[in-house]
């Protein structure tokens, strides 16, 4: 071979050697240069400088991204589906500064969900390295695992709910909808802000949660006291719609009387009108 | 455990199942964790760049075709947002000084990583130096081991492009190692 063909060769060798590291070649390419480099003193030390680098790479440690990403994910995933319903758009840098001074003063409350979402994930590998462990044990610690997600669930929720920021308020309503089985706390907390929130939109989503415990008379039994109380045309609206939804009748009562109340927005009273008559 | 492909679960979420995010979440979170600390060499940051990327993907779902890879598409907009955050602040080439230290009384503490560990410091400083266009190819070809068609895709140049950038890259850091080494 001539000098110069070798030259050329070596050049466009040492334009493969990145490639041939990570993995970019097809396996001619690959076994191409893997013969030059048999021959090629020059090449071969090309290509160890190369390897150095690309190992001592390898080595470079990533820390461990914290628990707490995961919390912040969900808030923020559950911020995120509560602002879309409620109709409102929140810059990403919004969204990050409230989940963060909401994170900071709960840090105990978060850090036991980790723990216990850290437990279920326990739980959950040893099923899959263990399979001779008991189905119906198993089946035990994800119930109750599953059922101090709930609660905590239930807490975070509570905690949030008398929160000064409306999208606060949002997010702890959004809970609710992942909280299956709400105690007494939880629906008087609904209540409350159903009843006294300042944002119309927060009062909004929370009938929207309260609706989902329709079952419960005694949430049937508090919307139908709200209607006296809601004083923002839409939120009236909304309840008479949810009175008819429910096909409760125990409410025209109170639609009757809300027609009496002065200054009523004339929408409102056709809608509470048509109300009347789907009930009767 | 894998039988819904990541295309098939973010084409869920734009149909607006958002609770299929979580399962991304969970596969790819670590990994665009180092993407963003092997740019910014900055925990915290890299955390809040993480977010940032999945809330991007929730807010633009509808720009996701299920056309491409969703890895492509999600390293696409991971590179945006460092993009985005590095003209707002110097995200870039800055070192934590507490992370500086740990990383320093570790490696005098331990003898036998010690040889690594200086390696590793050596290489931070070195990539430092890189340009941002280097560095990301760089990252994305070491670290995410993404193929060159990929990245390709990921930063909208061709292939021809990134092998040309991967080339170049490890060419100056190999200088700036083979410097930094004789200099100890
Ligand atoms: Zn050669």
């Amino acid at each position: 071979m001539k000098a110069a063909d070798n030259d050329m060769n070596c050049e466009n060798i040492k334009g493969q050697l990145t490639d041939w590291l990570n993995h970019n070649l097809t396996t001619t390419d690959r076994s191409e240069v893997e013969k030059h480099l048999i021959h090629c003193l020059h090449c071969q030390e090309e290509f160890a400088a190369s390897r150095q680098v690309w190992e001592a790479m390898g080595q470079m440690k990533v820390p461990e991204p914290s628990q707490e990403m995961r919390v912040q994910f969900h808030a923020m995933l559950d911020t995120f589906k509560a602002s879309e319903k409620a109709g409102h758009r929140f810059s990403f840098e919004n969204l990050l500064g409230k989940i963060k001074s909401f994170a900071l003063p709960q840090w105990s409350i978060q850090l036991a969900f980790s723990l216990l979402l850290v437990a279920l994930g326990w739980v959950i590998g040893s099923k899959t390295s263990r399979p001779k462990i008991e189905a119906s044990t198993y089946e035990q610690q994800i119930d109750m695992l599953a059922g101090q997600v709930q609660e905590m669930k239930s807490t975070m929720m509570l905690s949030l709910i008398e929160n000064p920021s409306a999208t606060e308020r949002l997010r702890a309503v959004g809970y609710t909808s992942e909280i299956t089985d709400a105690d007494e706390r939880v629906i008087e907390a609904l209540f409350a802000t159903l009843n006294n929130d300042p944002n119309v939109n927060v009062r909004l989503v929370t009938l929207e949660a309260l609706t989902q415990f329709a079952k419960n008379p005694a949430v049937r039994e508090g919307l139908v006291k709200s209607l006296a109380i809601q004083d923002s045309p839409m939120v009236q609206v909304a309840l008479a719609d949810v009175m008819v939804k429910m096909q409760e009748k125990g409410s025209v009562k109170a639609l009757q009387s809300l027609l009496r109340k002065e200054d009523l927005n004339d929408l409102v009273k056709n809608k509470i009108e048509q109300s009347i008559k789907d009930l009767s | 455990m894998n039988s819904l492909t990541d295309n098939s679960l973010m084409l869920r979420v734009k149909a607006g199942d958002m609770d299929k995010m979580g399962l991304l979440f969970e596969r790819h979170h670590r990994a665009l964790f180092g993407f963003f600390y092997h740019m910014t060499h900055q925990k915290n940051t890299s955390e809040d760049l993480v977010q940032n990327v999945f809330y991007r993907m929730l807010k633009y779902r509808q720009t996701f075709t299920g056309e491409g890879e969703f890895r492509t598409w999600m390293y696409h907009l991971a590179r945006n947002v460092l993009h985005d955050s590095v003209k707002q602040n110097k995200t870039l080439h800055h070192y934590d000084v507490n992370e500086m230290a740990d990383h320093l009384a570790g490696g005098a503490l331990a003898d036998e990583g010690f040889e690594k560990q200086q390696d590793a410091e050596q290489l931070h400083k070195a990539m430092e130096t890189l340009s941002s266009e280097h560095r990301e190819v760089l990252v994305l070809s070491r670290f995410q081991e993404l193929k060159y068609d990929e990245i390709a895709n990921a930063l909208n140049i061709t292939e021809g492009t990134v092998k040309v950038r991967v080339h170049r890259a490890l060419g100056e850091l190999k200088k700036m190692f083979v410097k930094n080494e004789s200099r100890r």
